[in-house]
Formats: C-alpha cells, sequence, structure tokens
C-alpha cells in the first residue's frame, strides 16, 4: 500500500518536471504568454494530483483484492487522460491573451504526462 | 454668359467646401480600442482596426466615419472557434478580409449622437444606426447585428448554434490629428 502512494508521489513529481520542463521549452520557442492561466505551480499541482488519482484506483484495487483487473484500470487510465484533453480544447481564454490557438498544443501534451510517469517507473515499484 | 455662370457655380463649391473641410476636425485613432462582441455563444473581440475618422461636434454635416475591421483579427478566446469564424462556414476571411463601415448622416440626439451609414460585412452591404458617445476623447458605440443579414454561418446544423443576434460594443479612443 505505501508502494503504491510512493510511486503516484514520485512519479508526480516526475510529471511535474516533465510538464514544467515542456512549459518552459513551449513558452519560449513559440514566444507565447500563458503565463496567466498556466504556472509552475498549477502545473505541479495538476502532475501529482493525477498520479495520486491514478495511485488511489491501484490502492482500491489492491485492498479489494482485484488486482487482476490492473490492466483494465491502465486501460481507463489511458482513456480518462485522452477524456480530459476536452477541457482545454473547449476553453476560452480571456481576450487579452494572444494566440489562444496555440493554448491547446501547452496544455494536451500535459494532460498525458501523469499516466505516462506513472506507467513509466512502474517496473520498479512492482518488484 | 453661361460659362461665366458655371465657372462662378464651381467656384462657390470649390470655396464651400473649403471652408467645411477647414472646420472638419480629424482624429487619429489611439491604441487601447476595443472592437469586442458579445452573445450567449460566441463572445469575443475583433483586435485590428483602422480607418478615417472625422468629426465635429458643431459640424456634424462635415463628419466622416470611414472604419474596417481586420475580420481575421477575430479573437473568441478559443482556438477552434477562432479558426471556424475565420472559415468558409463564417467570414471567410480569404475572401472578405474587411467588415467596413463608411457613415452617410450624422444626428444629434437626447444622450449623444447616432450615425447611419453603411456596414459591408462578408460582401453584404446594409445600412444600419450606430448611436453613440463622444467623450474625453473617445468615441463609445453599441448595436446589435443579426449575423443571418450578413449571411455569416448557417441557420441550422452544428455550426448553426452560434447566436444569430450579437451586441456590437465599441470604444474608439482618439488623439486630434
Amino acid at each position: 500500500m505505501k508502494k503504491i502512494l510512493l510511486h503516484g508521489i514520485v512519479s508526480g513529481i516526475l510529471a511535474a518536471i516533465a510538464g514544467v520542463i515542456y512549459f518552459i521549452i513551449y513558452q519560449n520557442t513559440l514566444g507565447t504568454a500563458f503565463g496567466k492561466i498556466v504556472n509552475i505551480q498549477s502545473i505541479a499541482g495538476s502532475s501529482v494530483l493525477g498520479t495520486m488519482i491514478i495511485a488511489s484506483g491501484y490502492a482500491l484495487l489492491f485492498k479489494t483484492g482485484k488486482m487482476k483487473f490492473a490492466g483494465w484500470y491502465n486501460v481507463f487510465v489511458s482513456v480518462a487522460s485522452f477524456a480530459t484533453i476536452i477541457g482545454p480544447i473547449s476553453m476560452s481564454l480571456p481576450l487579452t491573451i494572444e494566440n489562444p490557438e496555440l493554448f491547446t498544443g501547452l496544455v494536451v501534451p500535459m494532460h498525458f504526462f501523469p499516466a505516462l510517469s506513472y506507467f513509466t517507473i512502474a517496473p520498479f515499484f512492482n518488484k | 454668359m453661361k460659362n461665366l455662370k458655371l465657372i462662378a457655380a464651381a467656384l462657390v463649391i470649390f470655396v464651400a467646401s473649403a471652408f467645411t473641410a477647414a472646420n472638419s476636425i480629424s482624429w487619429k485613432i489611439a491604441d487601447g480600442y476595443s472592437i469586442k462582441f458579445e452573445s450567449k455563444d460566441p463572445s469575443g473581440a475583433f483586435t485590428k482596426f483602422k480607418g478615417d475618422i472625422v468629426f465635429d461636434e458643431q459640424n456634424l454635416s462635415a463628419s466622416k466615419f470611414d472604419v474596417a475591421v481586420d475580420a481575421a483579427s477575430i479573437n473568441t478566446g478559443n482556438g477552434m472557434k477562432n479558426k471556424k469564424a475565420k472559415g468558409d462556414k463564417f467570414f471567410e476571411v480569404d475572401k472578405y478580409p474587411e467588415i467596413k463601415f463608411v457613415s452617410n448622416t450624422f444626428s444629434k440626439t437626447a444622450t449623444g449622437y447616432e450615425v447611419k451609414g453603411t456596414l459591408d460585412m462578408h460582401g453584404v452591404k446594409k445600412e444600419i444606426t450606430i448611436p453613440f458617445t463622444f467623450s474625453k476623447n473617445t468615441f463609445t458605440g453599441s448595436f446589435t447585428v443579426n449575423r443571418l443579414d450578413y449571411n455569416v454561418g448557417p441557420e441550422g446544423g452544428l455550426a448553426g448554434h452560434a447566436a444569430k443576434e450579437l451586441t456590437i460594443d465599441i470604444s474608439v479612443p482618439v488623439t486630434r490629428q
């Protein structure tokens, strides 16, 4: 159980680091200014929240003795991550922010970072 | 004799027009203008605006608005909506890059002024009246437009859910030229 929570925290930190690096590269290469909508704190917070939600699901499976459904749960996490991109796609930004069409390119990949991070380091925690 | 009369008439017209021009005040559009549109969905603004403004509160007959909005500068705050608005179902900005307004007459009202003129949008010209005020070197006006009058967007279907009636709020600060 502790291992699952640790898995959630570590993968959340890694997702946050990836998100922040991507945010900085994106802003600098495209010259966008989405800092009022997305910032380092919100990226870090939502990344850790995302992986902790994923970890909670695993914890629930573990507690109820239904770890055989872990594969299906992984599928669910991937589909859910994909479904969440509807948020930034349909979001209307304040009119003072230029090039809103570039906003989805910044945020959509980040929605996959928690799942990607969680699944990537899973073998280290499944020993 | 007839020629003399024609010359005299031309001279009178020339002098009168020169006098009018001398009395009219030209204004330069300053930064900080806003051309916003509002409805249940969509709302947004056009961010590029240019034109010639001649306005004299004491000489409305010599006043003239000849302004244009860059249709491609539409910003709804959402990239997908912006693309749709610029596309062939709505403004067709490649074909109709500007939304123009040219005034015909000005009149004074109880609350400010009123300008009648031609709004040329999406290849359709229509006479409209815009009530406005002029205070602290800023023109402020508000009016409604039905997008279907200008064949902007479909009436039904998926794209047809966009509001038909939109309120246009204009605020244009100017400096005297």
